[in-house]
């Protein structure tokens, strides 16, 4: 079985945040007041913020009962959430899936039939753009972004220029490609390209190619936030695909080292049964 | 296709089904059966604080001087830590705790899912449906 236990880009992500933090840019969180966006000097809104997603699950909602915690399977007992649990609840979401040229569409039954077996992310790797989701934490100053992921695979890190370059050249293309910002208004719009190929866009198959393009918009209401993305890669897609937008909201458990991923199951499965995944 | 199979399962089965789909890994189903049950008393001896699933050894003594230590696979790191469980809260300070899991569906002997903890003290971690 191989294992690919994701450590270096561990250490480069989470000695980079103090960094942003020791250049300028604000510290704590951007709790808002009163329902008012905080702003930056350049009058932008500031996204700062640790945002909770619900690690992607926006139906599994913990709960606590004195010292008990209960994750799933909680039953109809009323209780309070533990401090920093995800605020909202409700039907799992239904899977919304890119739409695929005829020619691939063969292609992707194949690889999701062969998911356990062909999946990166099962394997550790980096689950790739739009398939990491909002970020987990958003670090903000005049000129420039950065998110902090807090996944499974790993903490991730992209660091989003907007102040108005173009995207570098001769980049290595890379799991989450190279992003640059703009603002739109109150929102901010990040377009990422330079993608290697080594990602799904979901877990059922849906692969890309190099020349794969998203575009994602982040707004803030207050304490929430809201991610859309759409994905562009007209050699395979029959045409654009707008995910169903996201929320977060903010809380004050902060994001932390992830420990390695070090995939153990693999071997213990005894077919091919995989599942739709909502991110 | 979790979802479809959701409507012709048990709520509790689909829990597993869909908190494996967000934990964004391997499908629960494809690698423990939910229809073996089993319910083990021992000691929580080490916790794998590791991703994509935490792993809890669980030493289980059979009162004639020899023990079995199971490995229970759980949910991921973060999503342990959002809920405001850590490992030492699940180590429970070496209590005798009984463990509900589903055992593993390749015959893998003392392997299984973990789906709910109970302290001696009365305080429980509930951590996956039945």
């Amino acid at each position: 079985m191989k294992r690919f236990p994701i450590t270096r880009g561990s250490i480069v992500a989470w000695t980079l945040a103090p960094c942003l933090f020791a250049a300028g840019l604000p510290v704590g969180l951007a709790q808002s007041s009163a329902g008012e966006v905080p702003r930056l000097a350049d009058g932008h809104p500031d996204l700062s913020g640790t945002w909770d997603n619900g690690s992607g699950i926006e139906f599994v909602r913990p709960r606590q009962e004195g010292a008990s915690i209960c994750i799933s399977g909680c039953g109809p007992a009323a209780g309070a959430p533990p401090a920093g649990a995800p605020r909202r609840a409700g039907p799992p979401p239904v899977p919304d899936r890119p739409k695929y040229r005829e020619e691939f569409q063969a292609r992707v039954a194949a690889l999701d039939a062969s998911q356990v077996r062909d999946d990166p992310v099962l394997r550790c790797f980096p689950p790739g753009v739009p398939r990491i989701g909002p970020p987990d934490k958003i670090v903000q100053r005049v000129g420039e972004v950065a998110f902090l992921y807090d996944d499974v695979s790993g903490n991730f890190f992209r660091v989003v220029p907007t102040d108005g370059r173009a995207h570098a050249e001769n980049v290595e293309p890379g799991f989450l490609g190279h992003a640059v910002g703009r603002w739109e208004e109150d929102t901010l719009v990040v377009e990422a390209i330079n993608f290697n190929g080594d990602t799904w866009l979901t877990d059922d198959g849906s692969f890309h190619t190099e020349n794969l393009r998203v575009v994602e918009r982040l707004s803030r209401d207050a304490d929430t936030l809201t991610w859309h993305a759409t994905v562009y890669d007209p050699d395979v897609l029959a045409e654009p695909w707008a995910l169903r937008p996201r929320t977060a909201v903010l809380t004050d458990v902060e994001v932390a080292e992830a420990p390695p991923c070090i995939e153990r199951d693999i071997d213990h499965m005894v077919d091919d049964s995989s599942h739709d995944n909502p991110r | 296709m979790a979802y479809k199979t959701c409507a012709r399962v048990s709520l509790a089965g689909c829990l597993i089904v869909a908190l494996s789909q967000a934990s964004a890994h391997h499908s629960v189903a494809g690698q423990f059966d939910r229809t073996k049950r089993v319910s083990l008393t021992g000691v929580i001896t080490k916790v794998d604080w590791i991703n994509p699933h935490t792993y809890l050894h669980l030493t289980v003594s059979d009162g004639s001087g020899s023990a079995t230590t199971w490995q229970l696979e759980s949910l991921p790191t973060a999503m342990l830590r959002k809920a405001g469980i850590t490992s030492e809260m699940l180590m429970g300070d070496g209590a005798t705790v009984t463990v509900d899991a589903i055992r593993a569906r390749d015959g893998t002997e003392n392997l299984g899912w973990l789906l709910r903890i109970d302290y001696p003290d009365g305080h429980y971690y509930q951590l996956a449906g039945e």
